[in-house]
């Protein structure tokens, strides 16, 4: 079993063939990831933990941004 | 304009102010993508990373009908976390009114809590229907594409019997949410009850026909074989019945409330 790969084989991987089935999952895992982020940054002033926040939008896959939305954005409606 | 109109309109005011109008549908057509990528990427991934000595993939195994795989995309996608992200953004549908005296102030007003909730639970129940069915046609798209075609009535009552089962979802957070007042605790008991009806389904044909997680069942059914159970005419009945149950518990709670209060 091969764990370790050089950069010189991604030459031989043929990108094209699973790109196009690939690239609407990435894109829209990142478009939450975008509105979440941009979300934060308007209303940074309200809000607590930024760095937090910021950190799970960006590295908790999917669930991040979900969470942000639901429990991030109401705790700064009682301030 | 009657007050159920205004209800509905304002809830829907309060989804684009959350953002919820963006994200959900968003959430659902990642799921619906999920399902069919990764089943037909299964055998390159299993052999890229499933340690290449001795192991044979049989090629029949990976040639899955369409139908099966968007059987799969409802029942391991959308039942599992699809049920949960329903469940949380939607537990503060009545509690935050409540918390922020907004039910109090609205029932002071000349309207009926029958139109309160009917306004609460259509609007959301069309909301989150209609992200179900983006998310499901996204799939569909993928699994013709990658997979055999599925017949359009198979997927069209499939569908049908999902949202009843969408419904009830819908309508018992609404009377959890009604009932308690921590949004934990509202996530907590909708999420351990619902996903327990889910796995519930199929120890017992008794059970199932009460049970409106059955209905996810028999969704999944007519997609792999194409053919309508005929217990199923139970599993509509419970589950309607099962929803109107929820809702008035939920009607009767919050006027007994208000005569508490006052």
């Amino acid at each position: 079993m091969q764990l370790h790969y050089g950069w010189d084989e991604f030459k031989n991987v043929d990108f094209m063939s699973f790109l196009p089935i690939i690239l609407p999952v990435i894109a829209i895992g990142f478009i939450l990831v975008l509105i979440a982020l941009i979300d934060l940054y308007r209303h940074r002033k309200t809000r607590k933990n930024i760095l937090l926040w910021t950190l799970i939008i960006i590295f908790v896959n999917t669930l991040g941004p979900i969470l942000y939305f639901v429990i991030g954005r109401k705790d700064s409606d009682r301030i | 304009m009657n007050n159920f109109t205004v209800l509905a309109k304002k809830e829907f005011v309060q989804m684009v102010r959350e953002f919820k109008v963006i994200w959900l549908p968003l959430v659902f057509i990642f799921l619906g993508l999920t399902q069919p990528v990764v089943s037909y990427y299964l055998p390159s991934i299993l052999k890229a990373l499933g340690g290449g000595q001795g192991i044979t993939i049989d090629p029949s195994m990976a040639a899955q009908k369409g139908g099966e795989v968007l059987a799969s995309t409802l029942g391991s996608q959308f039942d599992q976390l699809g049920v949960m992200i329903i469940i949380v953004s939607m537990m503060g549908v009545v509690q935050s009114d409540k918390a922020n005296g907004m039910l109090a102030f609205i029932l002071t007003r000349p309207v009926t809590v029958g139109s309160y909730i009917s306004g609460k639970v259509i609007s959301n129940y069309l909301f989150v229907a209609c992200s179900v069915v983006l998310g499901y046609l996204v799939s569909y798209l993928y699994v013709i594409l990658l997979f055999t075609r599925v017949d359009f009535v198979d997927l069209l009552v499939a569908l049908l019997f999902y949202l009843m089962w969408i419904l009830f979802i819908v309508s018992f957070t609404t009377m959890i949410s009604t009932i308690f007042n921590s949004q934990g605790i509202i996530a907590l008991i909708s999420i351990v009850f619902l996903l327990g009806c889910r796995i519930v389904v199929g120890l017992s044909p008794v059970l199932d026909n009460v049970n409106p997680a059955s209905m996810s069942k028999h969704a999944m059914e007519v997609l792999i074989l194409g053919t309508v159970n005929t217990d199923v005419i139970w599993s509509v009945i419970s589950t309607i019945v099962l929803s109107a149950l929820t809702i008035l518990v939920t009607n009767i709670w919050i006027s007994k409330k208000k005569f508490n209060n006052e």
